[in-house]
């Protein structure tokens, strides 16, 4: 008899999640996590969209040390001296609060709290050193040379994972599959950022940019209102500063808050925290074969993420994949059958989910987020129509054709580029 | 010969590395920091554990602090002690070291003595080292304070104690307070199956409803020191260039000048 039903590696969003899906359903759950408290060591961006929380915690909104609920979110280009930004703010969002900043390392040990509550044998404070395999099944895992036995692991290690690595469950991680995100968290005072954006003590404002303003690099950057702080960082393909070489992310996140239209937001702020993080973006390709004999893959390990430039997800692929995997593990128990055939129901799961729908109808997007243009060329253009548009010069006025014939002209597009470009964005978007 | 009773007292604190001085209050800003057992408590549960190995016995960890403070004595029991005792009222809040001492001496006494109590040198929050000696005169214990080697022989502690510029080493009977200074031992980490143990097992909790100890003597109330004022002392002004040897005269002019000389 093994230890237990399942043994979870890792408490992030995927793995507490899977963690209380089984324990919830009567399976008896070790989850193991690094850090003390667990979760804690956990960073990202820090929007969360909750609706599959609501699956296995209906009350996480009234329960969960969240920041803002979202009731503003913006888009934009910003170039070296204009931004330009589609500001959306709407009722919807306030009637229907599910997407929240927070700052993960006080939301990931509440979420393990949450599985212990459940039920799940939560064990901070420790890094499992390897998978237990025995006749090409994953029976456990082994720290300080013990074994500790379960009939299915779920790896939930993060961006990084190095045991699914080492067991030889996926190979190692490339380059393009990552982008490395940089954050900062700026204290600023509720008041002031509640005047500065324009919101209530409970509301907040999520925007996400492409820096146009960078000529080697497809950076995007991004921007949250937290209750008494701002996080913002900004991500870059590990393949482009590779290739680059001299630019470092420390002088990207500094030129982006001494950008003119965010320096003034942050001003008075000071920096309370940083950090580096690697994030998912290679998309459908990225994706290792995600079950096996006694294992499952969930959350960033398995390169669940979404990025199109102006939208970064991975939290919500993460309590999905790892609801789906713990909803895998109870019909498996149920069966007394946890093979590779049996866990391959996981797979079955995703495929009827938006995780892979969405990975597979965005399977080109890595076309339009490697499009040097698309951070460099065209917020260009988009600022000097909008300067033709909207700037009195004492000129004579262009119609929108002529205007974007001059601006290729002047950046050396030539339209066929410009259109095949725009087809592929339009098509692949 | 008897297994050796054994209690490592210690203090979860937040982690110095995490904290800040706020510029405008000039208080210590422990908002980010995470809670760690204070260093030398870790040190001093080493040193339990390599005395348990040698000549047997039985090891409880003990801390008095709010509800929380139960991760402090998880991980120690991940490391390898026995039993965790919290000792957790509201009653006890706010202590100074002379009622922790005296609440701790009591719990001691409460779960029957020990032949042996531990304790870290000093906390690296307030820094006193009080507590570990506080513990030993309210229990009429012998101590060693600043301990970094310890052997038993003959019913006997044989300890080497740090003293300036120099050690020590004393010979101390039974029962007794030892306190360990950081970096005395390499601490041993815990291990997951040990953890496991850990949680499954739990802690035990103690409140004043089993102390029955006189409100006045305990938490707030008990204590004798009250904080007047806090202020952050300035950077010391460095010499900006240190002067070479053939500027010797110079410099001994200036100290002369300056009265440190004659």
């Amino acid at each position: 008899m093994p230890d237990y039903d399942a043994i979870v590696v890792g408490a992030g969003n995927a793995g507490s999640a899977a963690a209380i899906t089984m324990a919830q359903k009567g399976l008896s759950v070790l989850l193991v996590d690094r850090s003390d408290p667990p979760g804690a060591k956990n960073l990202s961006g820090g929007v969360l969209w909750g609706n599959d929380l609501a699956r296995i915690l209906p009350k996480w909104q009234n329960e969960a040390p969240l920041e803002r609920f979202i009731q503003d979110k913006k888009i934009g280009f910003l170039t070296d001296k204009s931004s330009i930004i589609i500001d959306f703010k709407t009722k919807i969002f306030e009637e229907n609060k599910v997407g929240y900043t927070v700052l993960r390392s006080k939301f990931d040990p509440w979420l393990a709290k949450k599985a212990r509550e459940a039920g799940a044998t939560v064990i901070p404070g420790i890094t499992v050193e390897s998978l237990a395999k025995k006749d090409g099944k994953i029976i456990g895992v082994e720290e300080s040379e013990d074994i500790v036995t379960a009939s299915v692991v779920i790896l939930a290690e993060g961006i990084n994972p190095r045991l699914s690595i080492e067991a030889g469950l996926r190979g190692p991680l490339q380059d393009w599959e990552v982008s490395v995100g940089v954050k900062e968290i700026i204290k600023l005072s509720p008041q002031k950022i509640e005047d500065r954006f324009n919101l209530t003590s409970s509301s907040g404002m999520a925007s996400e940019y492409i820096l146009g303003n960078l000529e080697e690099l497809n950076v995007g950057a991004f921007f949250y209102t937290n209750k008494d702080s701002i996080s913002l960082g900004i991500v870059a393909p590990m393949e482009q500063l590779r290739e680059n070489g001299v630019t470092h992310t420390y002088d990207i996140i500094e030129q982006f808050k001494e950008h003119p239209s965010i320096a003034p937001l942050i001003d008075g702020g000071t920096v309370a925290e940083y950090g580096a993080h690697m994030i998912p973006e290679g998309g459908l390709e990225m994706v290792p074969k995600l079950y096996g004999d006694g294992y499952m893959i969930v959350g960033d390990s398995a390169g669940f993420g979404f990025s199109n430039g102006l939208v970064l997800q991975g939290m919500n692929y993460a309590f999905l994949s790892g609801i789906l995997a713990g909803e895998t593990a109870v019909e498996a128990k149920g069966k007394g059958d946890f093979s590779s055939d049996s866990l391959s129901m996981y797979r079955q799961k995703l495929e009827n989910s938006y995780v892979l729908k969405d990975l597979k109808t965005f399977k080109d997007i890595r076309k339009v987020t490697n499009n040097k243009n698309m951070y460099t060329t065209y917020p260009k253009m988009l600022e000097s129509i909008l300067l033709e548009m909207l700037w009195e010069r004492g000129q004579p006025k262009k119609k929108v054709r002529d205007i974007l014939g001059s601006c290729a002209a002047d950046l050396k597009m030539s339209k066929l580029k410009t259109a095949t470009d725009f087809y592929y964005i339009y098509r692949r978007m | 010969m008897k297994m050796l009773k054994i209690a490592v007292m210690i203090k979860q604190v937040p982690d110095s590395q995490d904290i800040s001085i706020d510029p405008v209050t000039k208080t210590l800003n422990r908002s980010m920091a995470r809670n760690v057992v204070n260093p030398p408590d870790v040190n001093a549960t080493e040193a339990a554990l390599e005395l348990k190995s040698k000549y047997g016995g039985e090891i409880t960890v003990i801390t008095m602090g709010p509800p929380m403070a139960d991760t402090a004595l998880l991980e120690l029991m991940g490391r390898g002690a026995d039993n965790g005792v919290l000792v957790t009222d509201r009653v006890f809040a706010g202590a100074d070291t002379w009622p922790t001492a005296f609440t701790l001496a009591s719990v001691a006494d409460y779960l029957g003595g020990f032949d042996v109590i531990f304790c870290g040198e000093e906390t690296t929050d307030s820094s006193t080292g009080h507590v570990g000696p506080g513990i030993a005169e309210f229990l009429g214990y012998e101590q060693a304070t600043y301990v970094h080697k310890i052997e038993f022989q003959d019913g006997y502690f044989i300890v080497t104690r740090d003293i300036e510029g120099a050690e020590e080493t004393i010979k101390v009977g039974k029962p007794a307070v030892i306190t360990i200074t950081l970096n005395a031992n390499e601490p041993r980490n815990p291990t997951l199956k040990r953890k496991i143990e850990a949680y499954k097992k739990g802690i035990r909790l103690i409140t004043n409803k089993e102390l029955q100890l006189d409100p006045a003597c305990v938490g707030l109330k008990g204590s004798p020191t009250i904080v007047k004022d806090m202020k952050t002392v300035p950077d010391p002004v460095k010499n900006p260039s240190k002067p070479g040897i053939e500027e010797l005269d110079k410099v001994v002019s200036v100290l002369i000048e300056k009265g440190v000389v004659k």
